[in-house]
Formats: C-alpha cells, sequence, structure tokens
C-alpha cells in the first residue's frame, strides 16, 4: 500500500520535471533504503543544476544519467535530503534515507514546558506562523481566525489599531470573561485579542490550547483556553538582519449607503412625515431655525448635492516596518526585533501609531546554567476622529457664502468639518515588560526554571469637546477631560522539572512548581467645564469653573494570586501515555469561605500505530487516540466584589458639603436615563470562580508518511458555578448580591485535515481544511425568583435579557433561556407586508399595526391582539460551524496561497434595516405592494421581529497572496522576497448589510462597508 | 549546594503557602476600617440622612403623600406608575411604591449601622449620644412612614451585612413598629439637645416627631382607621401623650422655633433655616449630581421651553423660575376653588394659573396645563439644578398637631395665629373637640397642601374613601395600607405573599 502511494506520487513528479537531455553521461543505478531497511519507492533522485531526475520505482530502484564526480541528490518530504558523489565505478549505489528531524521533534510548547508533538496527549492546536506571516493586522490574534480548530476569531472593528473577538469551544461565562488567556513566553498577559506589544514578526508559535488537560495548569484561568505565544530565537552561529516593509492600502468594498439624490430623499422624508400625521418639511418652510426646501427647489437644482462622504472619509494607508537583528554565538544570543505600525482610520485624522521594541538575550553563564531575558517597549498612540457624520443631509451646503461653516440651526452640532477641528480626542499608551529566566540542568534530567516577570502600563486620554461640537459642550462652556490608567503587575514562576527513562520502556517526566502574581490597577479620571473660550482646550483643567470640576473615578485594585502546580508524564512502551496535572490557585479575589481553588486533569493517549498488529500498515504513519478530562477556572470576580464595601456620597450639612459614608454602594444603574441606583455592596464570603468540567476525546493520524494529517476532536464542557447577580428582599436596604449559580454547556466537534498534495523540489501544492462545530446551551439561570427571571407566557421558559438595550425597539434584542443557546434573539414573528383589502390577522385597539404597508405580525397565540404573549425565539446569533481552507502553490520561488473562511447558519440582527435609506427607496406604497419591506412613517414604533433577522452565512475569499523570492549569493545579502495580497477580495453572503462577521451576539450596527485591502511588502535579508 | 538549594526553595514555597490571601479593602470603606472616629462618627451619620436625599425617596414625598389625595394629580402624559397612584390601583408591582419602601429601609440600615457601631464605640459620651439620638431619630423617621404608608412590615433593628441576615423577621402586629418608634423617639428626646442646624435633627425634631406619631396613633383609633382597630390603646390618652410633646416643641424653644409671619418666606429656599424649620430636607443648588441638588421645582412648574418663567405676586413683585419645567405635579381645580376662601393668601400668593416674562408681562398662549404651587420655586436655579427643598417637620405642623391633640382650648389661638397670617377670618368659636379636631385636619389640609401630609391625615381619620373621588369604590380598608413590594414577598419568606394588614 505504501509503495503504491510512492509510485503515485512518483508519477506526479515525473509529470512536473521536463524530460532530461543525456549526453556523455553514464547510467548510475542503485536503491534506496528506508530507516528501517525496507526498499523505498518515490524518492527523487536528481543532479543538482541540471534538469535531469528521475524517482524509484516499487522496488526502490532507480537509474539516471550522471556524469562520474556529480553530485545527485535524494529528497522525499519528511527525510533528510541526502548527497551522493557518483563515482567512477558502476556499482550499484546503496542509499540509506534518514527521517528529518522536525517531523519526528516537532516540539510544541505547553503549559510550563514543551513536549514533543507526538507525544502529546491533550488537544493543542498550532498554527503554522509562515501562512499569517505576510498578513496585516495591528496584533497576532487578529490573524488566527480560520487557522486552528476550535478557535473562533472576529474582526469585528475596522478602527486603526482594533483588537479581535478570541473565542476557544464557545462561550461558557455571562458575568466573566469568556476570552482566552495569552501567555507570552511564560508570562500570562490577560485577556487575548489585542496582543499589539508582540510583533508578530517576532513570534516562532503560537499554540492553543483547547482542552481541560492542556489548559488546566492554568487553573482559575483556564476555562476559556489558552494561547500560548512563543518569540524567536537566533539560530546558533548565524547572525541575520532583515528589513521588512509592507504598505497596505484600504478601499471599501461597497458603496456607503446614503442618500445619493437628494430629490428621492426629500420624496420620502415627506411621504414619512405624512404617512405620519405629520406634516411633511420638504415644502420650502422654516422648521426650528432649519429651511426645508420644496422639492421644486431641488428638482431645479437651486440646492446642494454635498458629497458628505468625501468630506469625511479617506482612502486609508497601514505602513509597517519591522528591523530585526537574530545573533548567536557559543555563549550568548541576541534577538532584536523593532516595528514600526501606523494605521490610518478611514475618518479623517483617525490614526493610529506604534513602536514596538522586542529584545531577548541569552546567556549561557556555565555549561548547565542558561539566563535569559525576553523585553518590550511599546509605545503607541490613538487620535480618535471617528463617527464624522457622512450621512449627513446632501441638501446642506458645506459653507455659508462668508466661507463660515453652514450649521442648519441652532442646535445642529454634527458639522464633520467643525468636528475635525475642534474635537479632541487622543490616548497616548506605554507598555513595558521585563523578564528574566535562569536555566538550571542541575544533573542530568533534572532542571530547574525560574522566571520574574514585570509589567508596567499606563495610558493618558486627553479630551475636550468645544462648545461648537455637542449640546452638552455648548450649555457647560466646553468639557475638558484627562484620564490616566496604570497598571503594574509581577509575576514569579518557579519549577523543577524530572525526566527519567527507566528500562527501556518507562518514561517518567515530572514538573512541580509555584508562583506568585501581584497586579494593581490605578486609574485617575478628570473633568472640567466651564471654559472662558476654547483656545486651551484640555491644556489648562484651572481655566474652568471650580464648581464643574469633577474627579469622577479615582480607583485603585489590587489582587493576588498564589499557585502551586505540578504535572506527571508517564509513557510505557512508547505506546501508552499518561498526563496528570493539578494545580491549587489561591487569590485575593476569591471569597473568605473559598480562598483556595483545585483544578486537576488526567489525560490518557494511545499510539496505536506503534502496535504490532498496525506497524505493517505502511500506507498509516500515526494513529493515536486520546481522551482527557479536567476541572479549570474562570476568576471572573472582580477585585473587593466578596468583601463589604461602603459608599460615599456628599451631603449639604450647615451650609457646606461634606463627605458622608455608610453601607451600601451604589453597584450600578437602572431605569430611565440610568436615574435610579443598584445598592450592592453587600460580602459574600463564599463567592468563588466559575467552574469548568471537560471531556475531550481526539484522535491524530497520519497517511503516506505523514503527507495527509488528521486532527479530529469532540468535547463537552460544562460550566457552573456562574458569577450571578441574585436579588435580595427589599427590607434588607440591597438590591444584588454577588452569587454562583447557573449552567451552560458547550459541545463540539473540531476537524482538522492537512495535506501535501504535491512535494516535489520545484513544486508544491499543499492544503489545510479546519471546520469546527460549537454547540451552546443555557442549562440553568439559577433560581427564578431570586435571579429576577422572566417568564415566557405561552411556553412557560425563563429567560432574562442579555446584551445592549437597542433603542429602535425600545428593548434589548438578546436573552439567556434555559434550554436555548446564549444569546438568542426574542421578538415577533412577521409575515411580509399588510396588503390592501388585506386581513392582517389580528386587530390593533390603537389601530396603527394592522393598516396597510405595515408589518404583518404574527398572532401566535390566537387572540387576534399582538401582544407580549407573542413573542418566541427568531434566531440565534451562534453558528453552526466555521470552517477554512487554506491552499498554498509554489513553484520554484514562486508562491502562491489562498484562504478561505466561511461561518454557517448564524443569524444576523440587522439594526436599523428599515432606516437604511437603500431600504427606504424601496417601501411599500399602495403602487408598490411589495411584500419586502414596510411603507415609510416616520413615528412608527418597531417591534423587535425577525423581519430584521437575516441569515449571517458567509464564504469569503479572505486572502491571496502571492510572493517572489529572490535569492542571492552574494555575501551582503541573502534574499530579497516580494509580495502582495489581497484581503476581504470576495463574500458570498445572503446578508443586506455590508458585513455579516459581527461581535458574538449577532447584532449588526450599520456603518461603513468593510475594507479591501491591497498589500505590498518587500523582505530583505542580510 | 544542590540539597540546600532544594531546602531552601521547599522553605520558600512553604512561607509563599502560609502568606495571606486575604483580600485589603483599598481606596473605600468597610465595616473593618470605619467608625473609628468622632469624625467617622459625623460622616456614617450624615449618610443615614442622605438616604432621604435619593430621588425614589424624596419625590415620594408627593407621589405617596398628595398625588393620591385631593390635593394633587398628575400630568395625563406622565409615564409610569404615578398614575396608579393617582386613580388607586397601586399594587405590589408598582414601581413607585416599591422604591419608596426600597429607600425607607436604607435609610434604616444606614442608621442602625450608627446606633450598633457608634453605641458599641469608645468614642466620647457627648459624641455618641448625639450621634446614637440623630441616628435613632432617623430609624424612626423612616418605619414611621413605612407603617403609615405599608402597615405591618418586616422589622430590623441590627446592621445587615451578610446574606443570613437579609431576610428580616416580619412585626407581629402594627403595634410592634409603633413600640419601637416610641422606644427610639424617647432615647432620642433624652440623648439629644435643641441644636437647630440646617440638614439635621434635634431634641426638638425628636418631641415634633414623637407627637406626629402619638397623634396618628390616638387619632387611628379614635375613628377606627383599618389596621388600628385592635389596639388597646385609650386614645384620649395617647391624645394627651401628642399633646405633651408637641406642646414642648411649641413652647419650650422661642428662640429657636416658632411661627414665620411673612407666609412666602417659609419658602424661601434662600432662608432654610427659618423659624419653622424643624426638620427640611438638605440639598444645594451646588452639587455636582441630583440627590446633592433637587429638580423638585421642575415636577411642578409648567414648561415654557426653555426659557425662565416668572411668576406675578398680589404686590407686583416677580420671581424667577426654571423655564423648563416638566408641570407633572398638578393641582385640583375643585381643590384650589373650593377649599379656600377667595383672600386666603395660602390660594392667592402659592397657587398660580399663569405666567409671566421677566417684564411682568403674561405669557400666551399660555404653556400652563393647571394650577400650579409656588412652594418650591428656587430663583437661583442653575440648568436643573436648584436648592429647592422640602419640609420634613415644619413648626406650624406641630402647632396644629397640638392644637388637634388638645382640643379647643389650646387650640384656637393656634389656629387662628395660622389663619391670620393666610388674611383669612378666625375659625367659628365655641366648637366641641371633636368638631374642633375635623376643623384642625381642615385647617392641616390647606396649611400643609402639597407637603407631603395629606395621605396620612386621610388614613388616620378614615376619611380616604369618602374624600378622595378615585379611591370611592374602594372600602376605607382597602384604601388603609398599600400592598408590600412583590420583591420582599418573593424573596423574604417572612413576608406572607398575601399581607392583608388593614385588620
Amino acid at each position: 500500500m505504501k509503495k503504491l502511494a510512492r509510485v503515485i506520487l512518483g508519477l506526479l513528479l515525473l509529470a512536473a520535471f521536463p524530460a532530461g537531455v543525456f549526453a556523455q553521461e553514464g547510467m548510475v543505478k542503485g536503491v534506496v533504503y528506508d530507516v528501517d531497511g525496507s526498499p523505498m519507492p518515490g524518492v527523487s533522485v536528481v543532479v543538482p543544476g541540471t534538469s535531469s531526475g528521475v524517482v524509484t520505482d516499487m522496488d526502490g530502484k532507480f537509474s539516471i544519467k550522471a556524469a562520474a564526480g556529480s553530485v545527485l541528490e535524494f529528497w522525499y518530504l519528511g527525510y533528510e535530503t541526502l548527497t551522493e558523489t557518483v563515482s567512477q565505478s558502476s556499482q550499484p549505489l546503496e542509499i540509506r534515507m534518514v527521517l528529518s528531524a522536525d517531523v519526528l521533534d516537532d516540539v510544541v510548547v505547553v503549559g510550563y514546558g514543551a513536549v514533543k508533538k507526538s507525544d502529546l496527549t491533550g488537544s493543542v492546536g498550532s498554527v503554522k506562523m509562515e501562512a499569517i506571516a505576510d498578513l496585516s493586522a495591528s496584533s497576532v490574534d487578529g490573524l488566527l481566525q480560520g487557522r486552528a480548530a476550535g478557535l473562533q476569531v472576529m474582526n469585528t472593528s475596522q478602527d486603526p489599531g482594533s483588537g479581535a473577538i478570541i473565542r476557544i469551544r464557545g462561550n461558557s461565562s455571562i458575568n466573566g470573561s469568556n476570552t482566552p488567556l495569552v501567555v507570552v513566553n511564560g508570562f500570562p498577559m490577560g485577556d487575548a485579542g489585542a496582543l499589539t506589544q508582540i510583533n508578530t514578526s517576532d513570534i516562532a508559535s503560537v499554540e492553543v490550547l483547547k482542552d481541560a488537560s492542556a489548559s488546566a495548569i492554568y487553573g482559575s484561568r483556564g476555562a476559556n483556553g489558552v494561547i500560548l505565544v512563543t518569540t524567536k530565537n537566533a539560530e546558533q552561529g548565524k547572525t541575520t538582519v532583515s528589513v521588512k516593509h509592507q504598505t497596505v492600502v484600504s478601499t471599501l468594498s461597497d458603496k456607503v449607503d446614503i442618500w445619493y439624490d437628494p430629490l428621492l430623499m426629500a420624496e420620502v422624508s415627506n411621504e414619512e412625515m405624512a404617512n405620519a400625521g405629520l406634516n411633511p418639511p420638504y415644502i420650502g418652510q422654516t422648521l426650528g431655525g432649519i429651511y426645508y426646501p420644496s422639492l421644486l427647489e431641488i428638482q431645479n437644482g437651486e440646492w446642494a448635492n454635498t458629497d458628505w462622504v468625501k468630506l469625511c472619509l479617506r482612502t486609508p494607508l497601514v505602513n509597517t516596518t519591522t528591523v530585526s537583528v537574530n545573533s548567536s554565538g557559543s555563549k550568548a544570543s541576541l534577538n532584536l526585533n523593532v516595528n514600526y505600525y501606523n494605521d490610518q482610520g478611514i475618518y479623517k485624522k483617525d490614526a493610529y501609531d506604534r513602536l514596538n521594541l522586542n529584545a531577548g538575550f541569552d546567556y549561557k553563564i556555565t555549561d548547565k546554567v542558561r539566563f535569559s531575558s525576553y523585553n518590550v517597549v511599546s509605545v503607541s498612540s490613538r487620535n480618535v476622529s471617528n463617527g464624522l457624520e457622512y450621512g449627513r443631509n446632501p441638501l446642506w451646503p458645506v459653507y455659508n457664502e462668508d466661507h463660515s461653516y453652514y450649521l442648519a440651526g441652532p442646535t445642529d452640532f454634527s458639522h464633520p468639518l467643525i468636528a475635525l477641528e475642534d474635537r479632541m480626542n487622543k490616548t497616548a499608551g506605554r507598555d513595558f515588560l521585563t523578564s528574566g529566566a535562569l536555566d538550571w540542568d542541575i544533573i542530568s534530567g533534572l532542571r530547574l526554571h525560574t522566571q520574574l516577570d514585570y509589567r508596567y502600563k499606563t495610558s493618558l486620554q486627553d479630551i475636550y469637546e468645544a462648545r461648537t461640537t455637542s449640546q452638552d459642550a455648548h450649555d457647560n462652556n466646553g468639557i475638558a477631560k484627562e484620564n490616566m490608567t496604570q497598571y503594574n503587575e509581577i509575576l514569579t514562576e518557579t519549577y523543577l522539572t524530572w525526566n527519567k527513562a527507566f528500562a527501556g520502556k518507562h518514561n517518567l517526566s515530572l514538573m512541580a512548581g509555584h508562583s506568585f502574581g501581584y497586579e494593581q490597577n490605578r486609574g485617575l479620571y478628570t473633568t472640567a467645564r466651564g471654559f472662558v473660550n476654547d483656545v486651551l482646550r484640555n491644556e489648562d483643567m484651572n481655566g474652568s469653573d471650580p464648581a464643574l470640576r469633577q474627579i469622577y473615578n479615582d480607583g485603585y485594585y489590587v489582587s493576588k494570586l498564589l499557585s502551586f502546580y505540578g504535572r506527571a508524564n508517564y509513557t510505557l512502551l512508547d505506546r501508552y501515555l499518561f498526563t496528570l496535572t493539578m494545580r491549587a490557585d489561591g487569590s485575593t479575589k476569591f471569597g473568605k469561605n473559598n480562598k483556595w481553588g483545585y483544578f486537576p486533569s488526567g489525560a490518557v493517549s494511545w499510539k496505536m500505530h506503534k502496535e504490532s498488529w498496525l506497524a505493517d500498515l505502511r500506507w498509516l504513519s500515526e494513529l493515536k487516540l486520546r481522551a482527557s478530562y479536567g476541572i479549570s477556572g474562570n476568576q471572573g470576580i472582580n477585585s473587593y466584589q466578596t468583601l463589604d464595601r461602603y459608599g460615599s456620597e456628599k451631603y449639604w450639612h450647615d451650609g457646606n458639603w461634606v463627605t458622608v459614608i455608610g453601607p451600601g454602594y451604589e453597584a450600578g444603574r437602572t431605569g430611565a436615563n440610568d436615574r435610579y441606583f443598584v445598592w450592592g455592596g453587600i460580602m459574600n464570603p463564599a463567592l468563588r470562580w466559575e467552574t469548568t468540567a471537560q471531556t475531550d476525546l481526539g484522535i491524530d493520524a497520519a497517511f503516506f508518511n505523514s503527507r495527509l494529517r488528521l486532527t479530529a476532536d469532540v468535547y463537552y464542557k460544562n460550566t457552573y458555578n456562574l458569577l450571578r447577580e441574585k436579588y435580595l428582599p427589599l427590607s434588607s436596604s440591597y438590591d444584588k448580591i454577588w452569587v454562583n449559580d447557573g449552567t451552560v454547556e458547550n459541545k463540539g466537534l473540531e476537524i482538522s485535515l492537512d495535506g501535501d498534495i504535491i512535494s516535489t523540489r520545484d513544486w508544491t501544492f499543499s492544503a489545510g481544511f479546519v471546520f469546527s462545530a460549537n454547540r451552546n446551551r443555557v442549562l440553568n439561570l439559577g433560581d427564578a425568583i431570586s435571579s429576577g427571571l422572566s417568564t415566557d407566557e405561552r411556553t412557560g421558559m425563563l429567560y432574562e435579557v442579555s446584551g445592549p438595550a437597542i433603542s429602535m425597539f425600545n428593548q434589548n434584542a438578546s436573552i439567556l433561556a434555559e434550554g436555548q443557546p446564549m444569546n438568542v434573539f426574542y421578538g415577533y414573528r412577521v409575515d411580509g407586508i399588510i396588503q390592501e383589502d388585506e386581513n392582517p390577522g389580528f386587530i390593533d385597539p390603537s389601530a396603527l399595526l394592522d393598516r396597510p404597508g405595515e408589518l404583518k405580525y404574527v398572532d401566535l397565540d390566537g387572540d387576534f391582539a399582538i401582544s407580549s404573549k407573542d413573542r418566541c425565539i427568531i434566531g440565534d446569533p451562534n453558528p453552526d460551524f466555521t470552517a477554512s481552507l487554506n491552499l498554498r502553490a509554489s513553484w520554484r520561488h514562486l508562491s502562491l496561497s489562498v484562504f478561505l473562511y466561511g461561518v454557517y447558519g448564524n443569524d444576523v440582527l440587522y439594526n436599523g434595516y428599515t432606516y437604511s435609506p437603500r431600504v427606504k427607496a424601496r417601501r411599500w406604497t399602495p403602487d408598490n405592494p411589495t411584500q419586502d419591506f414596510p411603507s415609510l412613517k416616520s413615528n412608527r414604533q418597531y417591534y423587535l421581529s425577525d423581519y430584521f433577522i437575516q441569515d449571517g452565512s458567509f464564504l469569503r475569499v479572505q486572502n491571496i497572496t502571492l510572493s517572489y523570492e529572490i535569492p542571492f549569493s552574494k555575501k551582503w545579502i541573502q534574499s530579497i522576497r516580494i509580495y502582495g495580497n489581497i484581503d476581504n477580495l470576495y463574500t458570498l453572503t445572503r446578508f443586506e448589510g455590508f458585513d455579516p462577521e459581527v461581535g458574538l451576539d449577532g447584532i449588526y450596527w450599520g456603518g461603513y462597508p468593510k475594507f479591501r485591502k491591497f498589500s505590498l511588502g518587500v523582505d530583505l535579508n542580510f | 549546594m544542590r540539597k540546600n538549594n532544594i531546602l531552601s526553595f521547599a522553605a520558600a514555597a512553604a512561607l509563599l503557602w502560609s502568606c495571606s490571601m486575604e483580600e485589603v479593602p483599598y481606596g473605600f470603606y468597610s465595616g473593618d476600617n470605619f467608625y473609628k472616629t468622632e469624625a467617622d462618627a459625623e460622616s456614617a451619620l450624615m449618610y443615614a440622612y442622605n438616604a432621604l436625599n435619593y430621588l425614589e425617596y424624596l419625590r415620594g414625598i408627593w407621589y405617596v403623600g398628595d398625588i393620591p389625595t385631593d390635593d394633587m394629580y398628575p400630568k395625563s402624559d406622565e409615564p409610569g406608575d404615578i398614575h396608579m397612584l393617582e386613580n388607586w390601583t397601586v399594587n405590589s408591582n408598582t414601581e413607585l411604591t416599591h422604591y419608596y419602601y426600597k429607600y425607607c429601609y436604607i435609610g434604616i440600615n444606614r442608621a442602625n449601622a450608627v446606633i450598633e457601631r457608634i453605641g458599641n464605640s469608645s468614642l466620647q459620651e457627648e459624641v455618641r449620644k448625639r450621634v446614637v439620638g440623630e441616628a435613632l431619630f432617623l430609624r424612626a423617621w423612616n418605619y414611621f412612614n413605612l407603617v403609615r404608608t405599608f402597615g405591618i412590615c418586616p422589622l430590623s433593628v441590627k446592621p445587615i451585612s451578610s446574606l443570613e441576615q437579609t431576610t428580616s423577621p416580619l412585626a407581629k402586629d402594627i403595634n410592634e413598629i409603633y413600640q419601637l418608634i416610641i422606644k427610639d423617639l424617647k432615647e432620642a428626646e433624652e440623648m439629644l439637645s435643641a441644636n437647630k442646624v440646617f440638614g439635621r435633627a434635634d431634641k426638638a425634631a425628636a418631641q415634633a416627631l414623637l407627637s406626629k406619631v402619638y397623634l396618628t396613633l390616638a387619632s387611628s383609633v379614635d375613628y377606627g382607621a383599618a389596621g388600628y382597630r385592635n389596639l388597646s390603646i385609650d386614645p384620649e390618652e395617647t391624645y394627651a401623650l401628642a399633646a405633651q410633646y408637641a406642646r414642648k416643641v411649641v413652647n419650650d424653644y422661642p428662640s429657636l422655633y416658632g411661627f414665620d409671619d411673612d407666609l412666602r418666606h417659609i419658602y424661601d429656599v434662600n432662608a432654610p433655616d427659618g423659624p419653622e424649620h424643624i426638620f427640611i430636607m438638605s440639598t444645594d443648588r451646588s452639587g455636582t449630581h441630583e440627590g446633592m441638588y433637587t429638580k423638585i421645582p421642575l415636577q411642578f412648574l409648567p414648561n415654557n421651553s426653555s426659557v425662565p418663567i416668572f411668576i406675578k405676586y398680589s404686590d407686583g413683585t416677580l420671581q424667577r423660575g426654571n423655564g423648563n419645567g416638566w408641570g407633572v405635579f398638578l393641582i385640583n381645580d375643585d381643590f384650589v376653588e373650593n377649599s379656600y376662601l377667595p383672600t386666603d393668601k395660602r390660594r392667592t400668593e402659592l397657587i398660580h394659573r399663569t405666567i409671566y416674562d421677566q417684564n411682568g408681562v403674561e405669557v400666551t398662549p399660555s404653556p400652563v396645563r393647571g394650577y400650579y404651587t409656588s412652594k418650591y420655586v428656587d430663583p437661583d436655579f442653575i440648568g436643573e439644578r436648584t436648592s429647592a427643598r422640602p419640609y420634613l417637620i415644619r413648626y406650624s405642623d406641630i402647632a396644629l398637631v397640638l392644637a388637634e391633640a388638645a382640643g379647643p382650648g389650646e387650640g384656637y389661638p393656634l389656629v387662628n395665629h395660622i389663619r391670620s397670617r393666610a388674611g383669612i377670618t378666625e375659625l367659628t368659636p365655641g366648637m366641641d373637640k371633636a368638631s374642633f379636631r375635623k376643623a384642625v385636619i381642615n385647617e392641616r389640609k390647606l396649611e400643609l397642601a402639597f407637603e407631603g401630609n395629606r395621605l396620612f391625615d386621610l388614613r388616620r381619620t378614615a376619611s380616604v374613601t369618602s374624600t378622595v373621588q378615585e379611591a370611592a369604590s374602594l372600602s376605607e380598608d382597602e384604601a388603609a395600607f398599600y400592598p408590600i413590594p412583590q420583591r420582599e414577598v418573593d424573596l423574604n419568606p417572612n413576608v406572607p405573599s398575601s399581607n392583608n394588614n388593614a385588620k
């Protein structure tokens, strides 16, 4: 079987070689043997520098014309390339192939250590860095989309410098974080999604720890999975310098959805007012200080058709340049990577700038002691200028005749050019990170690793709203803000690793260690109002009205985490692998009664292909079964949440303000305009982490000498002790207390399939396919009454609202309902548009909803009225599955890669659908009795219904990259690589908004179309 | 070397294990780091006063005290549950009574914390007495609001700081609550001295509140009000107690408390510590958020499209007021036109139907939607921020308590003093005790209108249904108390689901 496969591959190879021209050369014959001594078919035998080449036959034999003294090269994927000089004798050559090291000994970084890929017992996904090296993003996280099964990455924001939303195996928390932990060189850096301080080109590997066996070693921070990032080390004995530059030009993939025809806009506006029983504005009149020309005036061209898009938006550029120096001698090595990144937003002046320095040092103090250090300096600045009103009324001119800005009345604060000039919102960020580690090989097999990490992060935000930019700023004579945040973290990790093989049968590896972390967050937020003029902006906060100065938040949070952890790996006969891990976390954040959490996990794995009864199947390179179970936690608790916390207010006492303090603390606001306090501050000493128990079954298989590789996992995650707020009796004087109550489950299937389909010296073609399906379900939301749950009146389903309130519907769109996926949409059903003379099937007492041109709501409970009883679940934002296909082909130095990404089966709520000019233009009228769009009516109150829900499935040609590498044999330059790529080339979808890739809640908020990015880059290696 | 290292590693690990994972609060106070000094004690006490200033409680003065009665009604398009109060359809889910109830207990818990922590502290006795005395007054104040509004309710006398303490037991009867209130006020009276400070209560306030409590008990029993019928209380003895304490307030502090003979001056926001001040809400327009300042005038004044309005008085003076009022609290036409004599200054000076511009020219067409009162106008408002503050206890209120409790002999001069201040004739002389008491209650209606007293006067005289048109279809028992809010019923197992207080 293996032989047959090799012959087929060989034939493919032959086709790839041009016919050789042979002259004056002898025929060299020989046999190629595999590592185990068996004949090896399909090995390519070539004479370098010529076009002659053959492949070995079924018996491993070959014959090739080659002159004596010339060199033959023997090449097969996964094996070392061997060379043999042709001697004068006609003796047949005997070649024994050697497996290349990087296939077998591909080392995978896991928490507190590294293991050989073949020895993995848990579910760990590795991202191929070379596949994403040429893509543009502000941080590596956003590039991981579709690169590992079970990893969901959503790039929902197009703001400069924005991060990505990242999930591993679904959402499992309601009030805590759902974002995986990201760990850089052993230093846990918090939530993944914005790893902006580490240069992508400095990253050697990214590992995704998915199952409990892999992630439970991170204890109370591991429940959402872990992403391990490891930076590069210089290659021994080499010095390389490289310069990389990339320029990205972004264009909009569609036209902005605004009014292009002012006459149609005016007609539509008149119509929607008239239908509402109000006066149509565009009849040539002044309303509230604004003149509305008549249709005739517009038709006659008396009014402007201002191109506000051109005044607000631009073609944004991204420029990024990296210089790196890698050098390694016998004792010391240096790894320096400097990156400058400049990202322009599409709004004028909207920008993000960043300079990163990543520096790694390594020094061998003795043969047994090694010191290494990794340091980051990241300096960034963000100028926020987004939200300029490009949809402003095109009839309004830019300027008055005296060249002052034209304002449509005294309350018009949305002129984009004024906003550009008079608004200020900029943030300067600094992020410093340093870590030093000592590795000491105490005796053979016993190694001590100790590491100290320190991080200091700060940001300073300057805001000024001039009195021309908002009503609030106008009334307050300018609003200035200075906001500072500061973050300090110290972490020590020390662990011992011991490795020992016994009697050639047993292999035992033990690791035990502890860590201690200290985090401190500080924030100071100040506001001042009432300035004489806007000239100094926020530069002179003292120039404000003293009565209107406010330090509105002065926050300080400290937490400590002390941990002990250990792992045991035992391998029997290199076939049966067992892993046990354990972590104990003690945290200041946990309640007094639950200071310590214990997170065990276990995994077994069976390398079936090592069994004698499978060894004969030569086409089978690997077959491994894995099973794991473990418990990990989510520290969704904030600092001080378990303590009794007193509130502080101001009281007017005898003509002075005094600070007053006592039990009861403002934990939130509720009601219209957030006018009512929600009282918290009562302690719950039992409060603890959320707990996730996860079971994983997996299979790793490789075929045809590992040219085809399959990994599949099924998992079941049960998250319980969810952090929730429980209501208290009013007579307690508190509204809510944090408790652990509620359960969510996630289960799913992940498949990744990789194949090296063509693999010759000149041609390669490989394909990778990644498939992930996750099913999420809320099992329990705690006690119905004390959790304040609502009940669906028809079905008795218990639920609570979640997500943001949507003003268009005057309600929240999403709910958490027992037995349903998280954040399903809950509302009415709509069955088209009510036509003239049609019975809508219900009667509206206010006679508003049952008229022609209205949405035809479905009367589910059959009482001939539309009431809250007619609501049901109308959509699910969670996808059925996501999949990606990565194709790479190369010919010599030219390579092409195509990346497709798709999401299937998710619903998207299109907020503002019927307000969109595109939709308005196609409205129902008696003359246009459409079933698709309602009539226009300016004061219609829409109910949240499935009319606004659309299929968010899409298939995207996410990226195409073409690159060419020019090798040089010159001393001073090794190679030049030039590449270009197109991002977001084409999206196939039925979704009518600009892009269905929205956040996890599935709510589309409109905005401008998604960018199509064209990048051009050059890499110089010296 | 190696051995040493492993040992020291183990030692370090053991050290870290024992390292405390206790959380130390930073940047905020908690029970552990507060109540240490006199300043702490004062601050904690003021926090208990501050509970009165929250929007939900503050507006309850009118939501509960006046909207459900014959003097005030809400504008028709005001959103929310206010119409349930107006129309006597309040149920256990009514938001406004829910909030009123909640803030009574917030005030109680804050007072309980002071009583417990300062009462058991080693602070100077003089400090302890003053602070604890005022906290006792505040606890009584909040329970008095609760018992009159909701009847039998949960009793909590200790600060609540753990989940186990959050389900307080229900009082076994209404008397248990009254006995707590009376005990607290008697202790407060003993601990406090006369100390007239704007924004806090003193000995006179404790006596004043005690007189109101006794009067409520006496008249409720006297009139057979629902909920009080089974009390073994002699009404006349209790009237006498009410008179005894009211008399102290009326007579004992001539230099501090007395009648203000300038009617409009009583309501001058810039003179909150006038002679009528016994206990007044303490806020100021210089505050940065609502609760520090109030928006009370906006509730009363008509909307003049944000142009400041001017109220014209009979002497021709103009008073400036907010132009962006919401005009929520409107006064019944019938109440204005048929309760007051046409010359009553409380009608002519304090109730209006027109607004003027700064030149005294009437604004036409008039945006005024009904009668409004000028008891809460701040001419020096800043935007929506005003210093308007409601009286919580006013001298004239206690004078009328004394008149009602003591009867005609002592009462006539007091009532007639108030009537003459309002520019109207003296009360018909020679009434018997019962008729005189009714006349005093009528005088309270005119004098204390829109000051949050009316509903309680109607309830304690069992005359809600005969007085309030919207309540005419109810029985007096049904009108006696509002239902305990649903969240309390749902979550406190000590509160029965159908709490019928009106026994």
